[in-house]
């Protein structure tokens, strides 16, 4: 599962602008060539202090980012949303999409000289599939046969995956899927070797030792640095042009500012920047070729709760959607630094893109549209309703303009609601929630059905004996024809089709405004072009450290 | 003095207690399910949830996870966090050492421009020097910590680039000073005003005159009899401050992104890390205590006609 | 008192910047009450010293200044709707993050919303959260108090052991986890900082009423066969109660302090009222970009805070003319 830092949104934090806080680096001009190899030269950047390193767990962007790099897989996602093979050197399907065989790449090892082949694939994902991991990204391993057999603690080993010998693996799925080996582009898929253990193994938790571009330097320093050496044994591409990566750890709380700062005193050679000062960065920094700014695989979005009134009929969501002017809140409030979203999968995936298929969003706002509507929804003027969202995560600003458009157009009487994210959590899968809740979504692998299917399909609500959603459809939508279109591109072998059938879907759920899109997730980075080149912004929004090399 | 340290202690230990079941009921009604969520915007995948709410006892009834809170506590095992599942302890080692670095500084800044501006304005009374003294003072204790810190940050980091806006990384004394006048400001204003205070009592006293009556200079007088009695109840003060100290530290952390507990706390507030959150606010009401203790036999040590009973 | 006494409750004015457990002197976990309370004057108050306390309060120029500063606050609170130019809450985002101009004489915010009305509305946050907390404290501190004085034994040591785990708390932390249980909002503050504030009244009525049960007209009236109540609210309490008014009004200092402080940290009032320390925490993006989101509403919080400084200042001078 990758999550992403924050929002996408307004994230006001404190602010920067100038100053060198520190004391490393050395002259910036040239940082990006001293490392002490020599060639290769030092990438230098800021995170903050991830969950887990270690494939078992990584989970958000800055895990993902260290095991990437750590680890090579049998697939990577590309920045477009391809799948790219690694290690997998040709992956076939049967005809249904429920038996996959990969083989592998021969004679590639891990940094400290074990085989990497099939046996080493199916320890990772054994090892994190075990119930006494408790890994909170196992459940993408869920589609393998055997997989809750070994999650519930019955079986140690899942009985899906097999080797028939040394370089080939087999997969046999519960249920047909056609995009299997988009899913192994997660690092929850990644081999390991012996020396790993188990899960709780602490010492390799802190230094683990992989296949990847790039190796443990020394044991993680938690809430401190990570650094990274080139991995000389590299067998999966192209060994890596730098010689070192050094990560310092950020504190959450002003991370981006630490990192902007950072950046200008030339201690970073990558970082994102504060909302309030993105327009005075791109005119700075744009013209020097240093400015990154792409539409990632996420979108934010209105939540509104189906079963239960006041959203429980399509005007009334509709309502809501022609109200909001998502123009004026860009310029407004984010300075023109987001796009509108006029979808509910993302730009990014470039074939997939159906612009403006959502019309509210596109065309909106029209304000007698909306209130025409509310009227038939029965929601006059005066209504109650409720917005909740979490606080602290810089969603405070535009949430009030949000609020403010709704009163102001249809007359509604908002309550605004503003809870740390694990109450909003919890309330959202209540029983009895109502109303709507800010809510964003980032991709775990490169596919519209990783947005498709646990946003919006029926068995995604999955609610427990007591009503409450388990699920990630918090919003509760059940169209038996949407879920059919989605289960049809699941099991669709050709690409096209899959594509074609999952945008019909996509457009029966925003005719019943499933989800109310808000703005696209768009990202802002700087990178120091002075010294390095080839440097692009990769799927889970890090820099593409294998790749880049230094002036 | 023994009956009446054992007795201290005795109420100390039911006051911490008392402490924690408050804090330990709060976060036991709070809405949201702790492990029910990850860093970002998601939920955590059900089954693992219940793993994990195993794992941590959290469908336990509240007295028996008040009971293994103090067993593991008495050990010195604070647990473990929900999000890295790390040990407690060593997650909040190092903060605390920052905690305690910077409230440090901040204390020797309380002392020495406090002790020093009382001092002089006391015996440099109703001089331009008092005047300023007064008034500097009074203005400093109306500035919130918070407006203070981003007054700072705003002259002497954005204006004047002499240091660094937020961060560690400099090091001391570099990344220290803005933090630690911010943290210091206000208390180093009321030391003031209490040195001020207690000098011009005690340069009326009968034994200050007899000492210039021997005819010593003002200058022993003032720095070997006067000011060793003013600084009782600067002491006093400095210990009873803690609580004012730690709230302080909790918002100068926040703004100069200081990795402390104060920052640990507001942190795992918001994500319910609740292990993180007892732990911070255990360490800061024992600590509250302990000093206060320390602070009232010091007091009866420096002032005979102080009775301890 | 030739060194000065560490049950002093007024070493120094505490209403502090930083909200904490205000009045720092105050007796700690403290077994014996060691001298007399320093604010209370062991003999029954006569009209002519009322009129004392006002000639001294009033000579007293920063009380003055302090007591302008209150009321102007209260009258700016009391009259927003007509003293502000705008609709605080109205939101125009073709117009955001406007410096001052004519039209909006201290700029608008990133909605668009017009700062001036923001800071006149957000008076009535700090009055309202101020008073209440405080009054709050002291009806809750002065009951438990006024019981743990005079009736003693058990019940002191009851509720001072109670008071005791609140006073541990540091204010800011025991505030900011009241609120995460009730939820954000005004009450939700009111609550908080009361449930923190009332012990250390407790403690200062306790300490002042041992000493004054003790004197020799409450000795007397008992004596002369008064009953207990009688003596309590007719001779006790009215003699005790000095210190704690004193506290109070330092204290509507800190409690507006910590009010903006909560909100500072994201956990105070709804992002949408317009409160001081919202409007701090919003402009805290913005330093070094549009300065003007946060220095006027500090100045506001400043004039406050001095305000009940001097004040309480004035008031600890005018009610014992010996501390000057």
């Amino acid at each position: 599962m990758r999550l992403t830092r924050r929002s996408a949104s307004f994230v006001a934090v404190a602010a920067s602008v100038a100053l060198a806080a520190t004391a490393c680096g050395g002259d910036s001009g040239s940082s990006g060539n001293d490392g002490d190899g020599g060639d290769g030269g030092t990438f230098r950047l800021g995170i903050t202090e991830p969950v887990a390193i270690d494939p078992y767990n990584a989970q958000e962007s800055e895990g993902i980012l260290v095991t990437k790099q750590l680890f090579a897989g049998l697939t990577d996602a590309t920045a477009e949303g391809e799948v790219v093979n690694v290690l997998a050197e040709e992956i076939s399907q049967n005809d249904d999409c429920t038996e996959w065989t990969f083989t592998l790449k021969e004679g590639t090892e891990f940094s400290n000289g074990e085989p990497v082949n099939a046996a080493a694939f199916l320890r990772g994902w054994n090892r994190a599939a075990v119930q006494s991991a408790a890994s909170d990204v196992a459940y993408h391993l869920g589609g393998i046969e055997g997989f809750s057999e070994v999650n519930e603690g019955s079986a140690t080993e899942l009985s899906g995956a097999t080797a028939p010998d040394e370089n080939t693996l087999v997969v046999t799925l519960a249920e047909p899927d056609c995009e299997f080996d988009a899913k192994t582009t997660h690092p929850v898929y990644s081999p390991v070797p012996e020396v790993a253990g188990a899960a709780d193994n602490a010492e390799y938790n802190d230094m683990p030792i992989g296949n990847g571009p790039f190796k443990m330097a020394e044991p993680w320093q938690h809430d401190s640095s990570i650094t990274l050496v080139r991995n000389e044994t590299y067998g999966a591409g192209d060994p890596a042009n730098l010689e070192r990566v050094e990560i310092t750890i950020l504190n959450p709380d002003n991370a981006a500012d630490l990192e902007y700062q950072g950046f200008q005193a030339g201690q970073f050679d990558w970082a994102r920047l504060p909302t309030p000062q993105l327009s005075a960065a791109k005119q700075r920094f744009e013209p020097q070729g240093q400015w990154i700014e792409q539409n990632t695989n996420g979108m934010n979005y209105l939540l509104p709760i189906h079963d239960s009134a006041p959203f429980n009929s399509v005007a009334a969501r509709q309502a809501v959607s022609w109200a909001i002017d998502r123009d004026a809140i860009i310029s407004g409030v984010f300075q023109g630094f987001q796009t509108k979203a006029s979808t509910l999968v993302p730009p990014a995936f470039e074939d997939f893109y159906q612009e403006g298929a959502c019309e509210s969003c596109a065309q909106g706002p029209d304000a007698a549209k909306a209130q025409q509507l509310a009227q038939e929804a029965g929601l006059p003027p005066g209504t109650q309703i409720k917005l909740a969202y979490n606080t602290g995560a810089g969603h405070e600003e535009w949430i009030q303009a949000v609020s403010a458009q709704l009163q102001d157009v249809l007359g509604w009487q908002v309550e605004l609601v503003g809870q740390p994210f694990p109450e909003l959590l919890a309330a959202q899968q209540a029983v009895g929630a109502t109303g709507l809740f800010r809510f964003a979504w980032g991709a775990d692998y490169p596919t519209p059905d990783n947005f498709l299917y646990p946003l919006l399909a029926t068995p995604a609500i999955n609610k427990n004996a007591e009503g409450v959603v388990q699920g990630d459809n918090r919003a509760r939508y059940s169209n038996p024809q949407f879920d059919e279109l989605v289960l049809q591109a699941r099991a669709a072998t050709d690409e096209a089709e899959r594509t074609r059938l999952n945008q019909e879907a996509e457009k029966i759920a925003l005719n019943d405004m499933a989800m109310i899109p808000l703005w696209n997730r768009t990202q802002f980075r700087l990178f120091n072009s002075n010294d390095f080149e080839n440097v692009q912004m990769d799927f889970n929004e890090n820099p593409n450290l294998a790749t880049l090399s230094a002036r | 003095m023994g009956k009446f340290v054992v007795r201290r202690l005795l109420q100390m230990v039911l006051v911490v207690i008392g402490a924690t079941m408050v804090l330990f009921a709060c976060l036991f009604v709070i809405p949201g399910d702790p492990v029910g969520s990850l860093g970002g915007d998601r939920a955590r995948d059900p089954a693992t949830a219940q793993q994990l709410r195993e794992r941590y006892g959290l469908d336990d009834p509240l007295p028996t996870q008040y009971v293994n809170y103090v067993g593991r506590t008495l050990r010195g095992d604070l647990g473990e966090d929900y999000r890295q599942r790390r040990s407690v302890n060593e997650i909040l080692a190092p903060k605390l050492v920052n905690t305690a670095k910077l409230a440090a500084a901040a204390i020797v800044i309380d002392i020495a421009i406090g002790l020093f501006a009382g001092l002089i304005a006391a015996v440099f009374r109703y001089s331009f020097w008092d005047v300023l003294v007064t008034i500097t003072t009074t203005l400093a204790i109306g500035f919130p910590t918070f407006v203070i810190g981003i007054l700072l940050q705003k002259v002497f980091a954005l204006n004047l680039g002499a240091f660094p806006l937020f961060g560690m990384e400099a090091g001391f004394p570099r990344a220290y000073v803005l933090p630690a006048f911010t943290l210091a400001i206000i208390d180093a204003a009321l030391v003031a005003r209490l040195m001020r205070g207690t000098m011009l009592e005690v340069l009326r006293a009968d034994y200050i005159r007899t000492a210039f009556a021997k005819g010593l200079s003002k200058r022993v007088v003032v720095l070997k009899h006067a000011l060793r009695n003013s600084i009782i109840p600067v002491v006093t003060y400095l210990g009873i401050s803690f609580g004012t100290l730690m709230g302080g530290a909790i918002i100068t952390e926040t703004i100069f992104n200081w990795d402390g507990i104060g920052l640990a706390l507001i942190n795992a507030i918001q994500q319910q890390n609740n292990p993180i959150v007892i732990a911070v606010v255990t360490y800061s009401v024992a600590i509250f205590v302990v000093l206060n203790l320390v602070v009232d036999i010091l007091y009866a040590v420096l002032d005979p006609r102080i009775r301890l009973e | 008192m030739a060194t000065p006494d560490p049950n002093d409750p007024f070493p120094a004015p505490t209403a502090a910047g930083v909200p904490g457990t205000a009045v720092p002197g105050a007796p700690v976990v403290s077994a014996t009450p060691s001298g007399p309370p320093a604010g209370g004057s062991v003999e029954p108050r006569t009209t002519s010293q009322l009129t004392d306390i006002r000639r001294r309060f009033f000579r007293n120029r920063l009380a003055v200044v302090g007591l302008g500063l209150i009321t102007l606050l209260v009258v700016v609170a009391a009259f927003a709707p007509w003293l502000a130019p705008h609709d605080p809450l109205r939101q125009d985002l073709t117009n955001t993050l406007a410096g001052p101009s004519g039209e909006h004489l201290l700029g608008t915010d990133v909605l668009g919303r017009d700062q001036l009305s923001r800071i006149i509305y957000g008076s009535r946050v700090a009055i309202v959260v101020g008073l209440a907390s405080i009054l709050i404290a002291v009806v809750i501190g002065v009951a438990l108090g006024a019981v743990a004085g005079y009736f003693g034994r058990f019940w002191d040591s009851l509720i001072m052991r109670v008071a005791d785990v609140f006073f541990a708390f540091p204010l800011l932390i025991g505030a900011i986890i009241i609120i995460v249980v009730v939820g954000r909002g005004v009450l939700p503050v009111v609550i908080a900082l009361a449930v923190f504030s009332w012990a250390t009244v407790a403690r200062l009525l306790r300490s002042s009423i041992l000493s004054v049960r003790e004197s020799e007209y409450v000795e007397a009236a008992r004596s002369l066969g008064a009953s207990r109540w009688r003596i309590v609210t007719r001779h006790v309490l009215p003699n005790s109660l000095a210190p704690v008014l004193v506290y109070a009004t330092f204290n509507v200092g800190t409690a507006v302090v910590a009010t903006s402080a909560l909100s500072f940290l994201g956990v105070g009032v709804s992002p949408e009222v317009p409160e001081w320390g919202n409007m701090i925490a919003a402009g805290r993006g913005f330093v070094g970009v549009a300065d003007y989101l946060w220095i006027f509403p500090s100045v506001a919080i400043v004039l406050t805070v001095l305000g009940f400084v001097f004040a309480g200042d004035g008031l600890r001078d005018a009610l014992d003319p010996k501390l000057r």
